[in-house]
């Protein structure tokens, strides 16, 4: 099994790499993370604070737009080229199929956040105001890319792309929105409107648990206890995301 | 003429027309901006809601958005034609900027640069300053920044003592601050408290500049608090004698001194039975 | 009675358009057998429900009831499929793969270890004839080399099942002659085959036995001769020069150009008959033609009962099976 999940992710990655999509998202991103250095002159005071913030919303922006457009046509493309056919013809489980373009993904979005990562660090370097820091804040961003993906995949299972691409940008903000559910939940009277709030709340998924980049860039101290818990949550959310697209796709009848 | 060729000609003219069409629409754009005429006053940013509001649709990039925000709003307030610039201060910089990013120093210390500088409302720079001290305790530069406005601008110098102190809590604090904070001591009519700052500044001090700048310090208050100290002995002496001592040592025979201090040449200090006062001798260093 | 390769039994399949409630039926209680080492031609109109029945086969779609069984395991259970290869109809493939790293990867999926790979991906591409385009993308292959790499991949795996849905469409005849051969080839090897057509001249040429599939129901299924069986007798077509028609001892003009006629007898004797006449006068034959009805008629036929909504009996023919089967 493992070998076949293998197979499909490298297959996945070698599609990844042969489309010009990826390498033109990461062509901006690299130009927008030196753009950094030109927008850092025209501040008054601290230009460290406008590179770092600059690199690292670049690099959140374009993962998470790597991590959609190219999820949401993983399986649904497949699907509608028919090119799926031949393959579950084969001997393997459905989840097989689901897991080894996770996984291909998974890959390519570890490239790409590496290339933006290194040279968003070699203008730090550059400039002279280097912190091993950053680099945990581009780790915990890609932990977050790993969960959008799985969404992205879940969604690909779903339905065509476009909708697939609205719903995953949709739950990509409502997951940086949350904190303020908690808070209109405190706020509201009614027992429904409390329990709806809470359901919310705690159903959907917590993008702000990989955000640190405000405390990196202020340099306030990242206890080693929070990525952990992000992590932690990662690995739940994501594996039960997984495991719902795989169920969906399971059942889904291939005419 | 072939085919190929009659087509690759007609290429040329529609290149022409395209790019023709092209300049004047430019062209067309400088009218139209003359027309209606880039109003530079009324800027949208000035109406947007508090940044706790903001906060929630920033989806995390709040950092940057307090960036974007802060950029612009130097732009703006270079712009001298604007007149009505500053009545939004408060709102931008307090309300939206450190609200988005309460850790934002820049935004701190500009806004309340422009505050008092160029809008001359040093109370709203302070009432910021605060805001910046409260939420960044280890930014000692706040609370610097805050004691020189009370210095500078307010003479307050008690106040400015208070922010100083203040500053000197946190921990890489700059050293210079606790000398503002001797000299403030001192200008807000305790010379004790400022002389045993000096004497500190002076044992811990790591250059000889600073230890002379220190030395020169602890001299001229020694003699401010010397002479404090006689002049009040004096008066006291004139309550229970009715009259002016005829010399320092009438002080210490009658018991309201126990000794009498020598100026930093070991000299007595200068006495003049006739007027009642006393002087240094000596001319002081820093010239108070 | 040789072993059963695929079985289905009872199968009927049904689909609900998304905004509608009313169901389609595609298959209506379809049974079908095919026999171990046979090639087996599953022949009917366009839109008749045959690739349907073929992702049945494979698991790939859940029959609405009926079982479906391969080597005697349930169509469901992906260790039935172990011993399959398939090629779908107008095959797509990830276009921007290699030929051979196309094969390659097929052949992973089945956990083909590396060196055996490799020598498996060579061999199957000079087996269809392209040894030296492996490395070219499939994005840049034709219409019949992606149909030969797509039979490759069908034959990665060395099954014993073998199932291609239209597997001449888009051909030139000299692919199909080509397809034919390999299929022809594959049952020499003991291997059985499953192919549907529309295609009706192929089937007869290499068929064993044929399943004729109209509107999702079963009209026919039996050898080629079983089923044209009982069909009218053969008729020949004579086109002639140098005789009028009314020197025609027998026979039925079909039609006239300038000289030349071409006349329709019905039996060997008028045949026989004709040209013996033709002979006595000088008369010149351009051309005999026999012609019979084939299944292409039989279709047809069925074809316009099915439309005119006459739900007729499955006739079997085969020699074994025995008895009419009811259908739809």
């Amino acid at each position: 099994m493992p070998g076949r999940i293998l197979a499909i992710a490298l297959n996945t990655f070698r599609e990844a790499i042969r489309n010009r999509i990826l390498y033109l998202l990461l062509a901006f991103a690299v130009a927008l993370i030196l753009c950094a250095h030109v927008l850092s002159l025209l501040t008054v005071g601290s230009e460290e604070k406008i590179i770092k913030d600059f690199g690292l919303a670049t690099i959140e922006v374009f993962g998470v737009l790597t991590a959609v457009l190219m999820g949401i046509g993983l399986v649904s493309r497949e699907i509608e080229r028919r090119t799926v056919l031949v393959l579950l013809a084969k001997p393997m489980h459905r989840a097989e199929f689901v897991l080894g373009k996770y996984c291909g993904l998974v890959l390519t979005l570890l490239v790409n956040t590496c290339v933006m990562g290194l040279s968003f660090f070699g203008l730090l370097v550059a400039r002279g105001i280097a912190d091993p820091a950053v680099l945990l804040v581009v780790l915990m961003l890609f932990l977050q890319f790993l969960l959008i993906t799985a969404l992205a995949i879940l969604f690909s299972c779903l339905s065509n792309p476009i909708v697939s691409c609205l719903l995953t940008l949709a739950l990509y903000v409502i997951g940086h929105l949350l904190w303020s559910f908690d808070l209109l939940k405190a706020r509201l009277t009614s027992q429904a409107g409390r329990a709806l709030c809470g359901a919310i709340y705690y159903l959907l998924p917590h993008l702000g648990n990989f955000d640190i980049k405000g405390d990196v860039v202020h340099g306030l101290p990242v206890p080693g206890a929070r990525v952990a818990w992000a992590a932690l949550y990662l690995a739940f959310y994501g594996s039960g995301v997984l495991l719902l697209a795989c169920a969906v796709f399971q059942r889904k009848e291939l005419q | 003429m072939t085919r190929a060729r009659a087509a690759h000609k007609s290429r040329a003219p529609l290149a022409a027309a395209a790019g023709a069409l092209v300049l004047l629409a430019a062209l067309l754009q400088g009218r139209v901006d003359a027309a209606i005429g880039r109003s530079d006053s009324a800027s949208p940013l000035l109406y947007l809601p508090s940044g706790r509001y903001l906060k929630v649709v920033s989806l995390g990039f709040d950092g940057i958005l307090a960036d974007a925000l802060y950029l612009w709003s130097i732009q703006y307030y270079s712009n001298y034609r604007i007149e009505d610039r500053y009545e939004y201060l408060e709102h931008i910089y307090k309300d939206i900027i450190t609200e988005l990013d309460p850790h934002y120093l820049d935004a701190y210390l500009t806004g309340a640069l422009i505050m008092s500088a160029e809008a001359r409302r040093p109370d709203l720079a302070l009432a910021l300053l605060d805001k910046g001290i409260e939420r960044n305790p280890s930014a000692w530069i706040l609370a610097f920044d805050a004691g020189f406005l009370c210095y500078q601008d307010l003479k307050d110098y008690a106040r400015a003592g208070a922010y100083f102190e203040k500053a000197l809590r946190a921990e890489d604090v700059n050293p210079q601050v606790r000398r503002f904070y001797a000299e403030m001591a001192n200008r807000a009519g305790d010379p004790r408290a400022s002389l045993r700052e000096w004497i500190a500044i002076h044992q811990t001090a790591t250059s000889d500049y600073v230890r002379a700048v220190a030395w020169n310090h602890v001299r001229d208050l020694k003699v401010r608090i010397d002479l404090e100290g006689l002049a009040a002995g004096i008066a006291a002496f004139r309550s229970r004698a009715g009259r002016a001592p005829r010399h320092l040592d009438e002080l210490v025979r009658a018991g309201i001194l126990t000794s009498l201090p020598l100026d930093p040449e070991e000299r007595p200090y200068d006495y003049e039975p006739g007027t009642g006062r006393v002087a240094y001798g000596g001319s002081r260093v820093l010239g108070r | 009675m040789s072993q059963a390769v695929l079985e289905l039994e009872g199968v009927s399949k049904s689909y609900r358009t998304h905004l509608s409630l009313r169901k389609y039926w595609i298959l209506r209680d379809l049974s079908l057998v095919v026999r171990d080492g046979e090639i087996f031609g599953f022949i009917g109109p366009n839109g008749a429900g045959k690739t349907t029945t073929i992702k049945l086969a494979l698991g790939l779609l859940h029959p609405d009831a009926g079982a479906i069984r391969l080597f005697g395991l349930d169509a469901s259970r992906r260790e039935a499929r172990r011993q399959v290869g398939f090629l779908p109809e107008n095959p797509y493939f990830y276009d921007y793969l290699t030929g051979s790293e196309f094969l390659d990867f097929h052949a992973r999926l089945f956990g083909i270890r590396s060196p055996e790979r490799r020598r498996r991906v060579a061999d199957l591409l000079e087996r269809v004839g392209l040894g030296n385009r492996g490395d070219r993308q499939l994005r840049h292959y034709s219409k019949g080399m992606l149909q030969r790499i797509g039979l490759a991949q069908a034959l990665v795996n060395d099954p014993r099942l073998v199932i291609l849905d239209e597997p001449m469409s888009g051909l030139d005849p000299i692919g199909r002659r080509e397809v034919r051969d390999l299929i022809l080839e594959l049952k020499a090897s003991g291997r059985t085959i499953f192919f549907s057509t529309h295609i009706l001249s192929d089937t007869e040429m290499i068929c064993d036995r044929v399943g004729m599939l109209v509107r999702g129901s079963l009209k026919a299924v039996g050898t080629v001769e079983d089923l044209l069986r009982g069909e009218t007798p053969p008729y020949w077509e004579v086109t002639l020069r140098g005789m009028g028609a009314e020197a025609l001892p027998c026979g039925r003009v079909v039609s006239r150009h300038d000289d030349r006629l071409l006349v329709r007898v019905e039996s060997r004797r008028d045949l026989h008959q004709l040209l013996t006449s033709l002979e006595r006068a000088g008369a010149l034959l351009v051309s005999v033609a026999p012609a019979r009805r084939s299944l292409e008629d039989l279709l047809l036929r069925e074809v316009r009962g099915a439309d005119a909504g006459a739900a007729g009996p499955a006739i079997d023919k085969s020699a074994d099976g025995g008895g009419i089967r009811h259908a739809g």
